[in-house]
């Protein structure tokens, strides 16, 4: 036996024994759509299929997160769409109130080791960290899965990555993917599977296995596996009720290529405009001058995430700018008892509802050009949150020691 | 199928926010997506103005990388551009525009760094053959192959399916 991760769900999922470089058609266990994307399949699906009924409204869910409350008329068109249909085809429907779409998943016991998932979110693939294939896809392969319960993938070759080491006190799992990003590039992972491995992994709790998965997107990867450790095994099976089977690569599966890791050393890190593989050490560009800090996203929008921001920001003001965004409503509501909020306000922050918040143009916190950002989502684009604006991207620490000096700062003093 | 047109040269990691910028993503009209084309690319705001139909993109390594959302792709499409040229596609962008059933194909890299702007090709899509008019030279690309391949002829994934025993 020589299977990866990938080619061992991917066979289970398609009935027959495949290999990388293969083309299958794979059962899809959940399609999952939000107010972005998912109108455009609702209309691409009547077009297409008239009344017809999804294959299974089970394994179908919305998950508004992008525009959530709804800003403009043509939003609330959108998400009225959306519940509509979710009511016509009796799925269910995450609405406002929730937050992220992945992350509302995993908290509501939807995912499952050796899922695969689709939705219309490029950040899907986080959802590796709890063993499920995720993908993020395009409309017409939503509409086609609705219809059928059925999709093509290519088999990919994977590359293992090993990261060993102790990370020293300011260090986090998203300089470590930072610091890959720097090595790989943008393009460094195209078409390829990861399995993430090495005592550091071992070590990371599930938000920083959510930050390493989530950003191998930023290398084009697909998606991005790590071996489960018993805090991972426990929280799955009780959110999803029932008792998980996790899968394993085999002793001689083949990789593409192996690469290592030692991360004993590693500084914080943080990327520069305009493009994620641009990274340089938090040292090297300390004092830059910020305008703006966002905490949050898919990446780093966890509890655990927002309490290094708290420990940091606590007794502190901030000279920035400052807007955090939970993940979701569980992640605001535990942030809220454990005392958090009051942290953040009293430091001069903006706390808004759970969403996708400062990963898109449609939220408040626009930039105006020239304007810098300090964030600590995954993509620092040209024009992504404003025309001509900057953004560098950190870990929740580093943004938060940032934001009390307004310009970029080493979160170890 | 042959195609023939003018040359749009872009370079490395062309994301989807240069091509459907974020702001645009509630629209679910394809004429309206096509005015907003490549718009997020400094000096080519008016990039569904500046092209005539059958043009040619012609891009670097990772092309359409970012965002899965297929605005991007149909953005192109609806805007006149017939076929994408690159050194290699974001997986994401990659599938939707088989999907959509548009045209791309990967070349190599000193073959696409030799095309300049404006240059007129001549495409034989299923040869993966790539003639260059304006500098008279000819080279392969790499069609698509089996199941892609089958999706793109059959006019897009949702076509294909209605024509076979999947759906």
């Amino acid at each position: 036996m020589n299977a990866t991760i990938i080619e061992k769900i991917l066979s289970s999922a398609s009935k027959k024994k495949v290999s990388a470089g293969d083309r299958v058609w794979a059962d899809v266990d959940l399609i999952a759509m939000r107010d972005f994307g998912g109108p455009n399949v609702i209309q691409e699906f009547k077009n297409n299929f008239g009344e017809k009924k999804v294959f299974d409204p089970e394994k179908v869910v919305f998950t508004f997160d992008l525009h959530i409350p709804p800003r403009t008329e043509k939003v609330a068109k959108n998400q009225k769409a959306c519940r509509e249909f979710a009511e016509e085809q009796r799925t269910r429907l995450f609405d406002i109130n929730h937050g992220i779409g992945q992350h509302v998943l995993f908290e509501h016991g939807l995912v499952k080791p050796q899922d695969v998932i689709i939705g219309t979110d490029s950040h899907m693939n986080l959802l590796g960290a709890l063993q499920s294939f995720s993908t993020g896809v395009g409309t017409t392969d939503i509409v086609a899965a609705l219809a059928t319960g059925k999709l093509w993938f290519r088999v990919p070759r994977t590359i293992k990555i090993e990261i060993d080491g102790k990370l020293k006190k300011g260090v986090y799992a998203k300089d470590i993917i930072l610091h890959i990003l720097k090595n790989l590039g943008t393009s460094g992972l195209i078409y390829k599977a990861v399995e993430f491995y090495g005592s550091t992994v071992d070590d990371l709790n599930l938000a920083g296995r959510i930050t390493l998965t989530s950003m191998v997107t930023e290398m084009s990867g697909k998606i991005g596996f790590i071996t489960p450790n018993n805090e991972i095994v426990s929280f799955v099976n009780e959110r999803s009720g029932q008792k998980n089977e996790f899968v394993s690569a085999d002793k001689n599966a083949e990789y593409e290529d192996v690469l290592n890791f030692e991360v004993d050393d590693l500084e914080p890190m943080v990327a520069c405009p305009h493009s994620p593989d641009n990274v340089r050490s938090v040292r090297e560009v300390e004092g830059t001058k910020i305008g703006q800090v966002f905490i949050g996203s898919c990446t780093n929008g966890r509890f655990d995430d927002l309490f290094e921001a708290a420990k940091i920001l606590k007794g502190n003001k901030s000279k920035a700018r400052l807007i955090i965004v939970p993940a979701t409503m569980e992640v605001a509501k535990e942030a809220i008892e454990k005392g958090l909020y009051k942290i953040f306000i009293d430091a001069g922050a903006v706390v808004s509802n759970p969403s996708c918040a400062l990963c898109t143009i449609g939220h408040p916190g626009v930039l105006a050009p020239y304007d810098v950002l300090l964030s600590t989502s995954n993509r620092n684009y040209l024009g992504k949150i404003g025309k001509d604006a900057e953004i560098y991207l950190c870990s929740p620490a580093t943004a938060a020691a940032s934001a009390i000096n307004g310009e970029i700062t080493d979160p170890r003093g | 199928m042959r195609l023939r047109g003018k040359v749009w040269k872009f370079g490395d990691d062309i994301d989807t926010d240069q091509i459907y910028p974020g702001k645009y993503l509630p629209l679910t009209d394809k004429e309206e997506m096509a005015e907003h084309a490549m718009e997020g690319i400094p000096d080519y705001e008016n990039f569904s103005k500046m092209i005539k139909k059958g043009d040619i993109i012609v891009g670097g390594k990772n092309f359409g990388c970012g965002s899965s959302r297929e605005h991007a792709p149909i953005s192109i499409e609806y805007a006149g551009i017939d076929l994408i040229i690159a050194k290699s596609f974001a997986r994401i962008f990659y599938r939707n525009c088989v999907n959509i059933g548009f045209p791309i194909l990967e070349a190599e890299e000193e073959d696409i760094d030799n095309i300049d702007d404006s240059d007129e090709l001549e495409i034989d899509l299923e040869k993966g053959e790539i003639r260059n008019l304006t500098k008279m030279k000819t080279f392969k690309g790499k069609a698509l192959s089996g199941l892609e391949m089958e999706i793109m002829n059959a006019g897009g994934l949702l076509d294909y399916l209605k024509g076979s025993s999947k759906y």
